[in-house]
């Protein structure tokens, strides 16, 4: 069985999967992909923007007249998303 | 004048080269590494950043009292500056030196012990007690080894050896843990050469060129992990 994921990798976690989808992607989806409950992800999801790794837009949507919300990562998302996957290697080249 | 051992007239200065280069390499590994505990917070990394730091420590050490015994000018100007500290006719001048050693072999020892227990594995074991409760033997028996050395300079290397050795075996089940990484692969090899480097040094009693061979070990092996750090932070 795998062990816990740290803050840190729950929020590496997050940021990956709104880059696996090219960048930006529905909230409820980032939810399923990054398997953590509605409160769990409004909490980290607050956090990243407030360290503006994430941006929420809104986007006009066919068929509905309000436009929805999308989780976009900055770059500065994807500098912490490359910065984490350095310290990864690090810490699996040296056994730490 | 109390010297741990003679080495090839020749190579006098190149060593002082090599253990800058290595020096360096260190600090940056120490560097990446406090880097990396500034971020996630985990001890391991701190550990990790001082075990470098001796080691560059007492690369300073050594290259200071080996640059003063290879060269007789300034060692002459340290003698003078001294004298009123180490007496008339520079009686105590042992003691200087012998500072100079004991402080080398601790930290370098030290080094070797907390990249030896950081790389152990499981992680669950070095809950706070326990690792401070080994952390205290340890400096205990660091200490006491490095004094002993002043006498038998046999004694530091010989320890090193082992504690090197334990080091290479942990990073063979990191290389495999990691699904045979590359630079987990090249971190293993770094190590090697430095384990094979002070075997080298723990025998140079018997030929005074294995001092040189040693050090060319030290240098391959200390490269070995600067290539290593420089793919890692070079990831993208």
């Amino acid at each position: 069985m795998s062990s816990r994921r740290s803050r840190l990798e729950l929020v590496f976690d997050v940021l990956l999967a709104i880059q696996n989808k090219g960048g930006v992607i529905k909230p409820t989806h980032l939810m399923y992909k990054s398997n953590l409950s509605h409160k769990l992800l409004n909490s980290y999801l607050e956090e990243l923007i407030q360290k503006e790794l994430v941006v929420i837009e809104e986007e006009p949507v066919k068929k509905k007249r309000r436009p929805s919300k999308v989780v976009k990562i900055t770059e500065k998302g994807l500098s912490f998303l490359a910065e984490f996957r350095r310290m990864r290697e690090f810490t699996d080249a040296f056994g730490l | 004048m109390f010297r741990l051992f003679y080495t090839p007239g020749w190579f006098n200065g190149y060593d002082l080269l090599f253990e800058g280069i290595v020096l360096i390499i260190a600090l940056l590994i120490a560097a990446y590494s406090w880097r990396v505990y500034r971020i996630n917070k985990e001890n391991k990394y701190a550990y990790f950043s001082l075990a470098f730091i001796l080691v560059s420590l007492s690369l300073i050490f050594k290259m200071f009292t080996n640059g003063i015994l290879y060269s007789f000018p300034i060692r002459e100007t340290v003698a003078t500056v001294l004298a009123p500290a180490t007496g008339a006719h520079l009686r105590y001048a042992d003691l200087f030196y012998r500072a100079g050693f004991f402080i080398q072999m601790a930290s370098m020892l030290g080094a070797w012990l907390l990249i030896f227990l950081i790389s152990q594995k499981p992680r669950d074991r070095l809950n706070k007690y326990f690792e401070l409760s080994q952390i205290g033997l340890f400096v205990y028996l660091v200490l006491l080894i490095s004094v002993v050395s002043n006498f038998e300079y046999v004694v530091f290397y010989l320890t090193s050896a082992v504690l090197l050795s334990l080091i290479v075996l942990n990073y063979y089940k990191n290389y495999l843990n990691t699904n045979n990484n590359k630079n987990a692969f090249s971190v293993l090899v770094a190590f090697i050469f430095v384990l094979f480097a002070y075997l080298c040094f723990a025998f140079v009693s018997l030929n005074s060129s294995l001092y040189v061979i040693g050090e060319v070990l030290l240098l391959l092996g200390f490269l070995l992990l600067l290539c290593t750090y420089r793919k890692v932070i070079r990831k993208k």
